[in-house]
């Protein structure tokens, strides 16, 4: 079995921007990336670097000032836009309202691009219509109004809506954006079975634990250039360090995650064990301390059982602590007595 | 699977049994009303005589006041109803706003302005000042050429304005702004081009010449076949104009297709009848609340059939059957219309619904 991966969509050296007055304004050096078939790939970058702008640039909303978009090896100038729309589904944050429409005539509206000139819905066209209702798990939805749907629900159906257009390529804007926690995840994962069936799907997101977790490839757009890759290797190559420039937020490659760049105030030893552990760290590291392995004072001895006590001893004192959150009181408010 | 049934129930036919129900219910209503526009009448006919007349050429007066007279006058109000409601349910879809429609947004007028400087611009001694002697096909194109200038101009305010209350005030200005041009030409033209001309703003439903009808009629059924044509693009523009290019939809294209076909509803209607209000904006709204739906394929014929019934509706309406007196057409569709339109707003403010 051939298993070498399928270039389905690429971008060669595209120049995004839009045109203010005259001159086109460019966001963003050329930019070249690619995406193979079944990745789910996450388009990560801070806000208002053109993120928006390049989905909509591939999908064709907006003109680009150079380069390609190359779509199963045809360049995308060359494909009408009839054709297009049988390649490539998009959705954007754009919220559609719209009074008496019911879920499956959204999802239907999916079937344009291949239904015939007064937009008839034939037996084929039905059963797609169904088929993709009942992947994205809102069967018994497809008989209510679209306005009456959550946030949640409504994504689901935008979600129906592009798999029953029957493309290759899924572009989404921020599917994400607006969801509870739950809702989120289930997006994700909807989009992550959608991929093992072999869709390639390109998404926008601010949420970076989804990315990091869950995306098979990482198109992260810096200042200067995009880079790409899995996103590990982002993370061993110390390109999310260029993410966001601040002096605020740092990049810790060990659990990746952003974290606050505390001003450091010292070390503490930590003894203990397991799950305690690892949270009094992490309030420890909050407060601005440095936890440190070795035996030094200050030290916090975690006393773990059915009460549990933190014991913190300076030069100064030995304190008790009843609980994470007066423990950190103290270290915060108390910085003084403790190094 | 049971949920899969569910499904491929409730929706494998497209029309389903009760929308089926409602169509044939208009359409009888739809023929009852139009028979009823032909009897109620001031001078009251006995119904044999009617019959007798419409269906044999007795040469009798009963025969001429009805081929003459009710007949042509039925079957404008049909004309006219139907190309009012489809020109209101393109703008509001095109626009994204349900408060669109011919007369608000100063489409109705941009056809009037073409009409005025018709009547009232073209000097006198060139061609006299009487209404029936300018030909009639400069006059609707004028009204067309009109009313597409205005659309093209709101497009233009709406593509970079998405507030809906604010393109509606625009469109009154637009609308004050023309009345105003049109003052001025009223201002310099002479009495009887004058006469002609605020005699046509009154609308009518009953001047026209048999000519004017026929043209009418050709104009509404050139407007109707591109509804029908329009249809697939319409319920993609439903999803906004991003969503419908992604899915394949040639914005300028279809643009182009359902401007041309609003101004040839809006403009021949005014030129013929002078501006009538409110059936284009209300019309839309009682068929989608009909017939539960957003799909234009049942949209653009439940708003012919509905538009149809309620200007014959207003048209029998403004006869005031046994009376002598006859009310203006435009205060009927207005008196009707504008509840309709107040619903929507005050809906509208509760579900911050589009349309």
């Amino acid at each position: 079995m051939d298993n070498k991966k399928v270039e389905i969509l690429s971008i060669a050296a595209l120049e995004i921007g839009y045109s203010a007055g005259r001159k086109p304004k460019i966001l963003l050096p050329p930019l070249s990336a690619r995406a193979c078939k079944g990745e789910l790939v996450a388009v990560i970058g801070k806000n208002g670097i053109g993120k928006s702008t390049l989905l909509r640039t591939i999908i064709g909303l907006q003109p680009s000032f150079g380069g390609n978009v190359i779509i199963n090896d045809k360049d995308f100038s060359e494909i009408p836009r009839l054709e297009l729309a049988q390649q490539i589904g998009y959705i954007s944050t754009e919220i559609v309202r719209v009074s008496n429409m019911k879920v499956y005539d959204l999802v239907s509206l999916g079937r344009f691009p291949h239904t015939n000139w007064i937009g008839r819905i034939d037996q084929n066209s039905h059963d797609i219509i169904t088929e993709a209702i009942n992947k994205t798990g809102i069967a018994d939805l497809s008989d209510k109004y679209v306005s009456e749907l959550s946030d949640g629900e409504r994504q689901r159906a935008m979600i129906a809506r592009v798999l029953a257009q029957d493309t290759q390529i899924m572009i989404m804007d921020e599917p994400t954006a607006f969801l509870d926690v739950k809702s989120k995840y289930e997006i994700v994962s909807l989009l992550q079975d959608l991929t093992r069936g072999g869709k390639t799907i390109v998404f926008t997101t601010h949420d970076f634990n989804i990315a990091i977790n869950q995306a098979d490839k990482i198109w992260l757009i810096l200042e200067n250039n995009i880079v790409e890759g899995a996103p590990e290797d982002l993370i061993l190559s110390g390109s999310f360090n260029n993410l966001f420039d601040s002096d605020i937020i740092g990049f810790n490659a060990e659990d990746g995650s952003f974290v606050f760049r505390n001003e450091c105030r010292g070390k503490i030893n930590i003894k203990g064990e397991g799950m305690i552990r690892h949270w009094t760290e992490k309030a420890v590291k909050r407060a601005g301390y440095l936890p440190s392995e070795s035996d030094i004072t200050p030290c916090i001895q975690i006393v773990s059982g059915d009460k549990k006590e933190w014991v913190l001893k300076t030069e100064r004192c030995t304190i008790s602590f009843e609980s994470i959150y007066s423990l950190i009181d103290y270290l915060e408010n108390r910085s003084d007595d403790i190094i | 699977m049971k949920t899969e049934t569910q499904i491929s129930d409730i929706n494998s036919a497209k029309f389903t049994k009760q929308t089926k129900l409602f169509f044939i219910l208009l359409i009888i209503l739809l023929i009852i009303v139009f028979i009823m526009d032909i009897f109620l009448r001031s001078v009251n006919l006995k119904s044999g005589e009617v019959l007798k007349a419409l269906f044999n050429n007795s040469g009798s007066e009963v025969h001429t006041i009805i081929m003459k007279f009710r007949l042509p006058k039925a079957i404008t109000a049909l004309v006219v109803g139907i190309a009012l409601s489809l020109s209101g349910l393109q703008m509001q879809t095109v626009f994204r706003n349900p408060m669109a429609g011919p007369d608000v947004l100063g489409v109705s007028s941009g056809a009037s302005l073409g009409v005025a400087i018709v009547i009232l611009g073209v000097p006198a001694g060139f061609i006299s000042g009487n209404l029936q002697n300018i030909g009639n096909w400069v006059l609707v194109s004028s009204a067309w050429i009109g009313a597409g200038a205005v659309m093209l101009l709101i497009m233009f305010v709406s593509s970079r304005i998405r507030n809906i209350m604010t393109i509606l005030i625009l469109g009154i200005m637009l609308a004050s702004g023309i009345s105003a041009i049109v003052s001025i030409l009223q201002y310099f033209s002479n009495e009887t081009m004058l006469k002609a001309y605020v005699i046509w703003t009154l609308g009518s439903l009953g001047n026209l010449t048999a000519g004017q009808l026929k043209i009418l009629i050709y104009s509404v059924s050139a407007g109707i076949l591109l509804s029908i044509v329009s249809v697939k693009m319409l319920n993609a523009l439903l999803l906004g104009e991003n969503y419908a290019a992604s899915i394949g939809l040639k914005i300028k294209r279809s643009r182009i297709l359902i401007f041309a076909c609003t101004s040839i509803l809006a403009g021949s209607v005014t030129a013929f009848c002078g501006p009538i209000g409110f059936i284009g904006i209300a019309v839309p709204h009682i068929a989608r609340n009909i017939f539960k739906t957003s799909n234009h394929l049942i949209l653009v014929p439940g708003s012919i059939i509905v538009g149809g019934i309620i200007m014959l509706v207003s048209d029998i309406i403004s006869q005031l059957p046994g009376s002598e007196n006859v009310l203006p057409i435009n205060s009927v569709t207005s008196l009707i219309g504008i509840p309709v339109v107040i619903w929507v707003i005050l809906r509208n403010k509760r579900n911050s619904e589009l349309f």
